[in-house]
C-alpha cells in the first residue's frame, strides 16, 4: 500500500499482552503467555525457539491468521484484533506478504501467476518495473511461465519470495521458509531476504528454528513456553547456536 | 478379517465421503422399488375389483370385445331373456342372475358436465337388480325403481358432488334419458376410478340395449361341487350354437380384465423401469468418481499399506468391501424410500382420477430382494475400477510427497478408443437418416444413439480440455483472476470433469432429444393440417368414444355448416383379383370427407371412389399387392355381405393423417351392411358456409353441449389441442428424466465436495494470501457451472444429433419437418449453468469455513 510515508511509524507491527490459550480447566494449553513484542520497520526479526515454544503462533497472531485470546495487536496503526474476516482477508492481500514452509504455490497456476495472484485477487494492477526488478532478484526471469510441478524446491520457495515482495506488502511473514530446502537453496533464499531488506528496505519476520537461517536477521527473539525469553541483535550462527544450547541447558535443569 | 475391519474403519471414517453416493444409490433403488411396489398395488387392486365383480361363469354373446363396447360404435349384442330360462335349468347351476351393462354411455349431471372419469376408466350404466351385489352396497339412499331413477358410486358422486335428488343425463346407444338420483352406492373392493350408474332392470333393458328382455351377460352360480370348468362345460355343451355364445370361467375373465388394464400397467411399470435404469446408469458414474477420488486421496495410506506387505488382492478386496457396505446401506435405505415413493404416487394417480387405496399396498417379498441386489451389484460394479487402480498403487507412494495427484492427461487409448465409438456411432446416425425402411432405421438408430453415447462418455475427459477452454473464454474471463483459478481447477482432472459431466449429459441428451422429436412431430403435423386438411371442424372425442347419432344429428343440423362429414372405420377382408386375401380396416366416408382430407391420388380420382361400388387403396398397398385402377376387389365385410368394388383411385402414401387409408363411399358399405352392423363415426368433420365460419363455430360448440363426451375443435384449437398432447407428453418425460439429472446433480456435488476436501491446502493458502471468502466460494461456483455448461454442450450436442436423426428416420412416417425448439435448447443451458450453482452451494460454504491455519499447517 501506498500509504504516506510521513504516518508510518518505527514500528511495523506490535502485540501488547497477546495470551493464546486452547482448551479450558484442566486441559487448558496456553501457548502465548502475555506477550509483548514490537517489530522494527525495514528490518528483519528472526523468532526462534524450540517446538511448542509458540513461535508459530505468534507469527501466526501477527498476520492475523489465527486469533488470540486477549491482548492487542496493530499492524502499522491497524488494529488486527478484533477485525472481522473480510477487514482480516483484505489486509492480508493488500498489506501483508507470506512464505510458508512448504505448499506456498497454486499448483494450477503458473510462476508469474503465482508471483501475482495477491495483486490480481484484489484487482490490482502489478507495476511492472517493481515487478520486473522483484523477478530479476530472485533470478526466475526465465522461469516465469513453468508450473509449479516443473520447479526444483529451491525456485518454488524463490516464487514465493517473489510473490511476498511483489505487491510490496508493509511485512512479510515467514514460516519456516527454508525449512525443506537443503542448504545452498536456503542460502539462496535467505539471501534475496537479507537484500530485499537492506535493498528494498522490506520488513520481514521470520519463524525459523534454524541458527544459520536466524544469522542472516537483524534481531533474533527467542520464545520459550509461549513467552519471550532473551533477544539478540546482529547476530552470527555461532552466538544463536550457543543461546540456544543454554536455553537447553537450562531447560534440563529445570 | 483384518481387511474387512479395515474397511469398515475407512468407510465410518469417510462417511461423510459416502453420503452422496449412498443417496444416488438409494434414489435408484427406491424409484424401481416403488415402480415395483405401484405396479403390483394396482394389479392386485384390479385382481380383487375383477375378483368381486365377476360370476363363476359368465356367458355372453359372440364376437363382441371389451374395447368395441366401450367404443359404442354399433349396437351391442345380447342374449334373449330364453337364454336365462335355459342356462338355469342346466346342471350344476345354483343360480343365473342376467346382466345389463352399457360401457359406452357417457353421464352427464345437468350443466351437461361429464361425470365420467378423464384417465381413459369406463363409465358404466348398468341393472341394479342383480340378486347378489357382492361388490357394492347402497351407502345412501335406496335403489332405484322405474325410469326415472337412478343410483350412482360414491367415488364418482363425490368427485362431481352429485347429491340425492340431482338429476343426471345418460347418453346410450339407443338414445340418451335422463333420471333422478336416489341412491349412491359404495365399492367394497377399490374402484380404481370408474363412473359407475345404476338403473333397474328393465330400465337398463329399455334404456341401455334398446329391446326388453335381452340381457348383456348371464353371471352363473355354481352349485357346490361343481367346478368353474365343469359348469363352464355343460353350459357351453347345453347352449350349443358355436360362435353365438362366449362363456368364461370366472378365471378366464379375471384374466382377460386383467390383460385390458395389464397392458396399460405394463406399459406404465416398463416405461418407469426404464427411467429408473438410467438414473442407476447415472449413479455408476457418481460412484466411480467417490472411489476413484477416496483412491486417490489415500494413495500414501494405501502405498503404506503395501509397504507393510498388503498385497493388491487385499488393497482391491478392502475397497471392493467398502462398495459393498456402501451398497448396501443405500439400497437398504432405497426400499424403504420406495414404498414412500409407490404411496406417493398412489396419492398422484389419485389426484388425476385413478383411485387405489393404500389399505391394498402391496409388496411382494421380490421387491426388496430385487432393489438390494440391483443396489449392491451397482456399486461393486462401479467400485471395480477405482478398485483395481488402487491395487496398482507401489508401495514407494508411501514416501513421496503427499500433495495431491497431478493432472493425468487423457490417455492415447481412451482418445482413439473414444473417436472410434464417436464415428460408429455417426455412421449408425447417418445410416438410419438414410433408411428407407423403418425397422433397418430404427435398428441404425439404436445402435448409433448407444455407440455414441459410449463415445461421448469414454472421450469426455478428452474433449473436456478444449470445451472447457472455450466455455471459460466465453464465460469465465468475465470474473478475472477467480474465473482463471476456477477454469484451471475444472481441467486439472480431465477424467473427474468428464465423467461428472457425462452423468449430466446422459440426462440432458434424452432431453434434448424428445424435444427435438417432440417439436418435430407438432410443426409436421401443423404443417400437414395446413397443407392437407380443408375442413374447418374436427369433431371427435377424447376418450375414443364413437359419435352418437344424436350428436351427428346435432351438427348436421347447425344452418352454418356447408356440410357434414362422417367416416367409419370397417373392418372387411380384400380379395383381389390375383386371389390373395388381405385383412384390412376400410374407411366409410361421405364423399365430403375429400374436401375435408385432400388426398392426392397418383392414378384414378377419389371422386369416382366415392362413387357407387367403389373404393380407393393407397400407393403402398397397391405396389406391394399388384392392383391398378380399374381391378376388381371383392369386399367382405364383417358381420355382412361381400360386394365386389371397382378400383378407382389409388391416392399417395405420403401423408401423415389416414395413412394407408382405403376409401369408399358410406352409401356403398350401406348395401352390405345391415343397419344394426353399421359403425357410428369415429370422428365427424364439417366445413362452414362461406363467411360464417365463426357462426358455426358457436353455434357447433352450443348444439354438441349436451355431449360433453365431444370436443368441437377447429383447425387452430386441433393445432393447439396437437401441441399440449406432445407438451403433456414431453412434461411427463422429462419430470421421469428428473430423477436421472438430480441424481447427476448429486455428481457435481459429491465431484466439487470431494474436490474442496482435496484441496484444503491449496483453499488454504489461497485464503492465506487475500482471496476473500466470497471470491472463494466464487471461484467453487464458477467451476461448477463450467463442468455443468460443459454436460449440456455434451448432452445437447449428442441430443439434437439423435432426435434430427429421428425426425429423418421418422419421415418415412409422416414426420417431415425438423423442428428445433431453441427456447428449449436455451432453458436448458441456463438450467444447467443454475444447476451448477445450485450444486455448489453446499461445498462453497464448506470451503468458506475451512480454517486458514489447518490448510497451511505444515505436518
Amino acid at each position: 500500500m501506498t500509504t504516506a510515508v510521513a504516518t508510518r511509524t518505527a514500528v511495523a507491527a506490535q502485540a501488547r499482552q497477546v495470551t493464546k490459550a486452547y482448551g479450558t480447566g484442566e486441559t487448558r494449553v496456553v501457548a502465548l503467555d502475555n506477550v509483548d513484542v514490537d517489530i522494527a520497520r525495514g528490518q528483519f526479526t528472526a523468532i526462534m525457539g524450540p517446538s511448542g515454544s509458540g513461535k508459530s503462533t505468534l507469527m501466526h497472531c501477527l498476520a492475523g491468521l489465527d486469533t488470540v485470546t486477549s491482548g492487542r495487536i496493530w499492524i502499522d496503526e491497524t488494529e488486527v484484533t478484533g477485525l472481522k474476516d473480510k477487514k482480516l482477508t483484505q489486509l492480508r492481500r493488500d498489506r501483508i506478504g507470506f512464505i510458508f514452509q512448504a505448499f506456498n504455490l497454486l499448483p494450477t497456476l503458473n510462476a508469474i501467476e503465482n508471483i501475482t495472484l495477491p495483486m490480481d485477487i484484489a484487482g490490482r494492477k502489478p507495476d511492472k518495473q517493481w515487478l520486473q526488478r522483484v523477478v530479476d532478484t530472485v533470478g526466475l526471469a526465465d522461469r516465469l511461465k513453468h508450473r509449479p510441478s516443473q520447479l526444483s524446491g529451491g525456485q518454488q520457495q524463490r516464487v514465493a519470495v517473489a510473490r511476498a515482495l511483489a505487491a510490496r506488502p508493509e511485512i512479510i511473514f515467514g514460516d519456516e521458509p527454508t525449512g525443506n530446502l537443503d542448504s545452498r537453496a536456503g542460502a539462496e533464499v535467505l539471501g534475496f531476504l537479507r537484500r530485499s531488506v537492506d535493498e528494498l528496505a522490506q520488513t520481514i519476520v521470520m519463524v525459523t528454528h534454524d541458527p544459520v537461517a536466524a544469522s542472516y536477521a537483524d534481531r533474533v527473539l527467542y520464545l520459550a513456553d509461549g513467552r519471550i525469553v532473551d533477544e539478540m541483535r546482529s547476530p552470527t550462527a555461532e552466538q544463536v547456536l550457543d543461546r540456544m544450547k543454554s536455553f537447553d541447558a537450562r531447560g534440563r535443569v529445570a | 478379517m483384518t481387511v474387512f475391519k479395515t474397511s469398515m474403519r475407512n468407510f465410518f471414517a469417510h462417511k461423510g465421503r459416502m453420503a452422496l453416493s449412498a443417496i444416488a444409490v438409494m434414489l435408484s433403488v427406491a424409484f424401481v422399488c416403488g415402480t415395483l411396489v405401484f405396479s403390483d398395488t394396482a394389479t392386485s387392486t384390479f385382481d380383487r375389483l375383477f375378483n368381486s365383480t365377476s360370476a363363476d361363469v359368465q356367458v355372453s354373446p359372440a364376437g363382441q370385445n371389451a374395447e368395441e363396447q366401450a367404443e359404442g360404435d354399433k349396437p351391442q349384442r345380447t342374449l334373449p331373456a330364453a337364454d336365462l330360462e335355459k342356462v338355469a335349468g342346466i346342471k350344476g347351476v345354483k343360480s343365473v342372475e342376467g346382466d345389463v351393462v352399457d360401457a359406452s354411455v357417457t353421464v352427464a349431471n345437468s350443466d351437461n358436465d361429464n361425470l365420467g372419469s378423464t384417465t381413459g376408466a369406463p363409465t358404466i350404466a348398468t341393472n341394479w337388480d342383480r340378486a347378489e351385489r357382492k361388490s357394492v352396497a347402497i351407502a345412501s339412499g335406496n335403489a332405484p325403481r322405474g325410469p326415472d331413477q337412478v343410483m350412482i358410486d360414491k367415488d364418482a358422486a363425490d368427485k362431481h358432488d352429485v347429491q340425492l335428488g340431482d338429476t343426471i343425463r345418460t347418453i346410450a346407444g339407443p338414445g340418451s334419458f335422463t333420471a333422478k338420483v336416489v341412491g349412491i352406492a359404495e365399492f367394497k373392493a377399490t374402484n380404481p376410478g370408474a363412473t359407475v350408474v345404476y338403473f333397474d332392470t328393465a330400465t337398463a333393458q329399455a334404456k341401455l340395449l334398446g329391446k326388453p328382455d335381452a340381457y348383456s351377460t348371464l353371471m352363473v352360480t355354481a352349485e357346490p361341487g361343481f367346478t368353474n370348468e365343469l359348469l363352464k362345460k355343460n353350459v357351453a355343451a347345453e347352449l350349443g350354437g358355436a360362435g353365438t355364445y362366449k362363456v368364461l370361467t370366472k378365471a378366464q375373465v379375471i384374466e382377460e380384465g386383467k390383460n385390458d388394464v395389464g397392458g396399460f400397467l405394463d406399459v406404465m411399470k416398463y416405461a418407469m423401469l426404464g427411467f429408473a435404469g438410467i438414473a442407476v446408469l447415472v449413479g455408476i458414474f457418481l460412484i466411480v468418481n467417490t472411489f476413484s477420488m477416496l483412491v486417490a486421496q489415500r494413495t500414501r495410506e494405501i502405498g503404506l499399506l503395501r509397504a507393510l506387505g498388503s498385497s493388491r488382492k487385499q488393497i482391491n478386496r478392502s475397497v471392493l468391501t467398502e462398495a459393498l457396505l456402501l451398497g448396501v446401506t443405500g439400497s437398504v435405505l432405497g426400499v424403504g424410500a420406495g414404498i414412500g415413493i409407490a404411496i406417493g404416487l398412489m396419492k398422484l394417480m389419485s389426484s388425476a382420477g385413478m383411485n387405489l387405496s393404500t389399505a391394498d399396498l402391496t409388496i411382494k417379498t421380490t421387491t426388496p430382494v430385487i432393489g438390494v441386489v440391483l443396489g449392491v451389484v451397482v456399486t461393486v460394479i462401479a467400485a471395480y475400477l477405482p478398485a483395481r487402480r488402487a491395487a496398482k498403487v507401489s508401495p514407494m507412494a508411501a514416501l513421496r510427497d503427499a500433495g495431491t495427484p497431478g493432472d493425468r492427461k487423457a490417455g492415447a487409448v481412451r482418445t482413439v478408443l473414444g473417436l472410434l465409438l464417436i464415428a460408429g456411432g455417426a455412421a449408425g446416425l447417418w445410416q438410419a437418416s438414410q433408411a428407407d425402411k423403418a425397422a433397418d432405421g430404427s435398428m441404425f438408430l439404436a445402435g448409433g444413439v448407444l455407440l455414441s453415447l459410449l463415445g461421448f462418455i469414454v472421450f469426455g475427459p478428452v474433449l473436456a480440455g478444449v470445451v472447457v477452454r472455450i466455455i471459460s473464454a466465453g464465460v469465465l474471463r468475465v470474473f478475472g483472476p477467480v474465473g482463471r483459478m476456477a477454469e484451471r481447477n475444472a481441467l486439472r482432472n480431465p477424467r473427474r470433469t468428464g465423467a461428472t459431466a457425462s452423468a449430466l449429459m446422459i440426462g440432458l441428451a434424452l432431453v434434448a432429444c424428445l424435444s427435438v422429436v417432440g417439436s418435430s412431430m407438432v410443426a409436421s403435423a401443423t404443417d400437414e393440417l395446413d397443407k392437407s386438411v380443408g375442413a374447418d371442424f374436427i369433431v371427435q372425442s377424447n376418450m375414443g368414444k364413437a359419435i352418437h347419432p344424436e350428436a351427428a344429428q346435432a351438427m348436421k343440423d347447425v344452418p352454418q355448416l356447408a356440410h357434414v362429414s362422417e367416416v367409419k372405420i370397417l373392418e372387411a377382408d380384400l380379395k383381389l383379383p390375383s386371389g390373395k386375401k388381405v385383412g384390412t380396416d376400410v374407411n366409410a366416408a361421405s364423399p365430403t370427407y375429400a374436401d375435408d382430407l385432400r388426398v392426392e391420388t397418383v392414378a384414378g380420382s377419389l371422386k369416382a371412389a366415392y362413387g357407387t361400388n367403389a373404393m380407393s387403396v393407397d400407393q403402398n398397398f397397391a405396389k406391394k399387392h399388384g392392383v391398378k385402377v380399374g381391378d376388381s376387389i371383392e369386399v367382405s365385410f364383417k358381420d355382412g355381405r361381400t360386394g365386389t368394388l371397382k378400383l378407382a383411385a389409388i391416392t399417395s402414401s405420403d401423408v401423415a393423417l389416414d395413412k394407408g387409408a382405403k376409401y369408399l363411399s358410406v352409401a356403398t358399405a350401406a348395401r352390405y351392411l345391415p343397419a344394426a352392423e353399421m359403425r357410428t363415426s369415429e370422428m365427424i368433420t364439417a366445413k362452414a358456409k362461406e363467411g360464417q365460419a365463426d357462426a358455426a363455430y358457436a353455434a357447433l360448440k352450443k348444439d354438441l353441449k349436451p355431449y360433453p363426451q365431444y370436443e368441437v375443435r377447429d383447425q387452430a384449437d386441433y393445432k393447439q389441442q396437437l401441441k399440449d398432447q406432445v407438451g403433456q407428453m414431453l412434461n411427463l418425460v422429462n419430470g421421469l428424466l428428473a430423477l436421472a439429472i438430480i441424481v447427476a446433480v448429486l455428481g457435481v456435488v459429491n465431484t466439487l465436495a470431494l474436490s474442496v476436501v482435496e484441496r484444503t491446502r491449496e483453499i488454504g493458502l489461497m485464503r492465506a494470501i487475500g482471496l476473500s471468502r466470497r471470491q472463494l466460494r466464487r471461484m467453487i461456483r464458477l467451476e461448477s457451472v463450467v463442468i455443468a455448461i460443459f454436460g449440456a454442450v455434451l448432452g445437447v450436442g449428442l441430443g439434437m444429433a439423435w432426435g434430427a436423426t429421428a425426425q429423418q428416420l421418422l419421415a418415412l412416417e409422416g414426420l417431415k419437418v425438423l423442428d428445433i425448439p431453441w427456447p428449449t435448447i436455451a432453458w436448458v443451458f441456463a438450467g444447467s449453468a443454475l444447476v451448477g450453482i445450485l450444486a455448489a452451494l453446499f461445498p462453497a460454504f464448506r470451503a468458506g469455513r475451512m480454517n486458514v491455519l489447518n490448510a497451511i499447517a505444515t505436518e
